[in-house]
């Protein structure tokens, strides 16, 4: 089987399925991203579960699946639940979370039950509950222009195209309220309708996807892009167009995944979702852990490096005041690997006693000596601290301090050319 | 025991049934009691995460032993829904993901996992693995004897180990702050509660499934809160709420076996949650509409 014929047989099957898939994901994105930055993750959690009474209600009195009434079962059994959860916690005092706990999970409970006991009467398959055919999707047809097109497929595009058009419309509202709900208020923004807007749109994207995906893993195609997407990007509307992407690509690879080891597709989007978020985790060019690690190893390095520098330099000043050659503690491992370092880019060079600052190597150290000692001015001014007390912040903040700060700190402190330790402060090179 | 000729009819429940019906309502008990401490700490939903993990851990376990032994599967189940609350605590620590958000990501890409490897071995005939499915709603009519005195024993452990530590389970429910400040390990304290619903959630998957056993945990808690302000007393009624609501799902869904036993529990579960926050004396709804009055 060619690449090509796998997408174009049996009248493009798996090329309709990708297509379904991924127009649900892109919708299910746009509203998980306005409910991850709302903290409203939970919420999305929630209603997946409780569209269930809805829909199975609503096929029962005749609906279709991507039907309007079942669209409006779906919706009014969102609403309940989250009523229902308010409710719970203005009355009876429970938390949210313990709430929402008892509503979804009953309301879920009673989906089953009547797909279980009506399972005769009833076109809907319990499979399809907990993680979708999207493999039967292709097999449900209406014809459009002449092209015979998955119902399934039809229903996401509407649904996407209305979310989309909603979103674009409400854009800077949205923002408004999911950044500062107080000052919306204050605005005179309908902080309420904006929130009950975001709760529908929630049911719409969970019901269009129900069909491909199941009511359960809908949650991983709601939240998971966003919270990518969140780690790459801090601009809202970044965000909402990278999680649609992500979330398409991951449909796509999913399906294939899912056809290539034979198991369920749904279940399959979700994994691939969730290693998407983990290489984000891993490797996001601002705070991933790769870079965060690397970040922290390089400056640990650097600031080895200039400490070798700076010891070597007092090392000098040591001798060139006839005292004997400080040696009160060998130098570690990692002081000799930073050495050779130095020597191979030519800042130390052997000496007599070691090693011997070259021009480069003796510019850096008078700069890493010259904050320290400057600092240490500035404290013995300023902080109060008995001598002794001064070395170790100096120690630290030496590899801080940029030219600018130096000469103000300078500017502070005088002119003098000696720290409180009685040492030359070497000048700017 | 055999029973007279004349109502064997009636009482045609076999040995087997009234066992696991036992073990279930032990389970359901157990849950309960140990849920209750989950619901006070305002963690109702950790639970969660861990229990639709547990998939995960029962499906490897049976590829692993290529049987289905309830125990090896459990604990399969109990070590991925642990390992999901490890992977719940990392991104907390280590990303700038939010705690709901992280939640939910855990929650459904474990479910997705395991859903996936279900399927998988489904798909593939493996003898015994379309067995497992059984695990997404709950199923008692499968249980044999002995698991459902397993399923017993162990939440009759959990529970001892819940009222051995009472003392300091209740201080850090109700005051961590106070805790820590006078040299409680309250994190500590707290990683043990929360293995302790662990192990209620993999213990009762049988009866509830992955899907909905959070339910066991979160439901008769709440409901026995309604009632009372004492500690011991929302333990002990919590407990008998458990009881009854697995005892009700066990049996109906042992007369009509098409119905999975997860869904039957939470709805009893729900309707006792119901009458409670109604018809509760102090602080129910009916009593506070009448005081208002």
């Amino acid at each position: 089987m060619t690449t090509l014929s796998f997408f174009t047989d049996g009248g493009g099957m798996h090329a309709w399925a990708i297509a379904t898939a991924a127009m649900v994901a892109a919708g299910c994105a746009l509203v998980g991203t306005l409910l991850v930055v709302r903290r409203m993750s939970l919420v999305g959690d929630a209603i997946s579960h409780a569209v269930l009474p809805g829909i199975v209600v609503a096929v029962l009195a005749g609906g279709r699946l991507g039907g309007p009434l079942v669209l409006v079962g779906a919706v009014a059994a969102a609403l309940l639940t989250v009523w229902l959860t308010q409710l719970l916690r203005s009355e009876g005092g429970l938390s949210e979370d313990a709430g929402a706990g008892v509503a979804f999970t009953t309301l879920f409970a009673v989906g089953v039950v009547i797909v279980t006991a009506a399972a005769s009467r009833i076109d809907l398959d319990p499979a399809c509950v907990l993680h979708g055919l999207l493999e039967l999707v292709p097999f449900d047809t209406v014809p459009i222009l002449g092209v015979e097109v998955p119902r399934a497929f039809l229903t996401a595009t509407v649904v996407f195209v209305t979310l989309a058009l909603t979103a674009i419309a409400t854009w800077k509202l949205q923002v408004f309220t999911a950044f500062d709900p107080g000052a919306a208020r204050a605005a005179g923004v309908p902080v309420a309708a904006v929130t009950t807007g975001l709760l529908v749109a929630t049911a719409l994207a969970t019901v269009a996807g129900f069909e491909a995906v199941g009511a359960i893993l809908v949650v991983a195609m709601l939240v998971v892009p966003a919270a990518t997407a969140e780690l790459l990007t801090r601009r809202l509307h970044r965000i909402a167009v990278l999680a649609i992407l992500l979330g398409v690509v991951a449909a796509a690879i999913g399906y294939l995944a899912a056809w290539r080891w034979n198991t369920t597709a749904a279940g399959m989007i979700a994994v691939v979702l969730g290693m998407q978020y983990l290489a984000c985790v891993l490797l996001s060019p601002d705070d991933g852990l790769v870079a965060r690690l690397c970040n922290r190893g390089w400056f640990a390095w650097r600031v080895a490096c200039e400490d070798r520098l700076a010891a070597w330099w007092r090392a000098e000043e040591a001798v060139a005041r006839g005292d004997t050659f400080p040696s009160a503690e060998g130098p570690t491992l990692g002081d000799r690997v930073a050495d050779v370092w130095l020597a191979i880019t030519g800042r130390v060079s052997r000496g007599p006693r070691g090693w011997t600052l070259s021009g480069r190597g003796r510019e850096q150290a008078d700069m890493v000596v010259r904050s320290h000692r400057l600092w240490e001015s500035w404290l013995g001014r300023h902080a109060e601290l008995p001598l002794d007390h001064l070395h170790p912040p100096a120690e630290w903040i030496e590899h801080h301090l940029g030219a600018e700060v130096r000469r103000r700190i300078e500017a502070e402190v005088g002119t003098q050319a000696s720290d409180p330790h009685g040492r030359t402060i070497p000048p700017e090179p | 025991m055999t029973a007279p000729a004349g109502i064997e009819p009636l009482f045609a429940i076999s040995h087997n049934t009234l066992v696991v019906a036992c073990g279930v309502a032990a389970v359901g008990c157990g849950a309960g009691v140990i849920g209750c401490f989950g619901v006070l700490r305002k963690r109702a939903l950790v639970g969660d995460a861990a229990a639709h993990a547990t998939l995960v851990g029962v499906a490897l376990a049976f590829l692993a032993t290529g049987r289905r032994d309830l125990p090896v599967l459990l604990v399969g189940g109990f070590l991925s829904g642990l390992a999901a609350l490890g992977v719940l605590v990392l991104l907390r620590v280590c990303t700038r993901t939010r705690d709901d958000a992280a939640t939910a990501i855990v929650l459904s890409v474990s479910f997705g996992l395991g859903i996936t490897l279900v399927s998988g071995i489904t798909a593939r005939g493996i003898p015994g693995g379309a067995g497992l499915e059984q695990f997404l709603l709950g199923h008692t009519a499968a249980l044999t004897t002995a698991d459902a005195i397993l399923l017993a024993a162990v939440s009759a452990a959990a529970v001892l180990l819940l009222v051995l530590s009472l003392k300091e389970a209740t201080l850090i429910a109700f005051d961590s702050s106070f805790a820590a400040a006078t040299g409680w390990p309250v994190a500590i304290m707290d990683y043990f509660l929360v293995a302790l619903v662990a192990v209620m959630v993999v213990v009762g998957l049988p009866a509830a499934g992955a899907v909905l056993v959070t339910a066991l945990v979160v439901i008769p808690p709440v409901a026995a809160r309604q009632w009372t302000d004492r500690v011991p007393t929302m333990l002990l009624l919590s407990g008998v709420f458990g009881l009854a609501s697995a005892l009700f799902g066990v049996a109906v869904s042992a007369v009509v076996p098409r119905l999975a036993t997860g869904p039957l529990v939470v709805l009893a579960a729900a309707f006792i949650f119901a009458v409670s926050f109604v018809g509760a004396p102090e602080r129910g709804w009916w009593a506070r509409h009448r005081r208002e009055r």
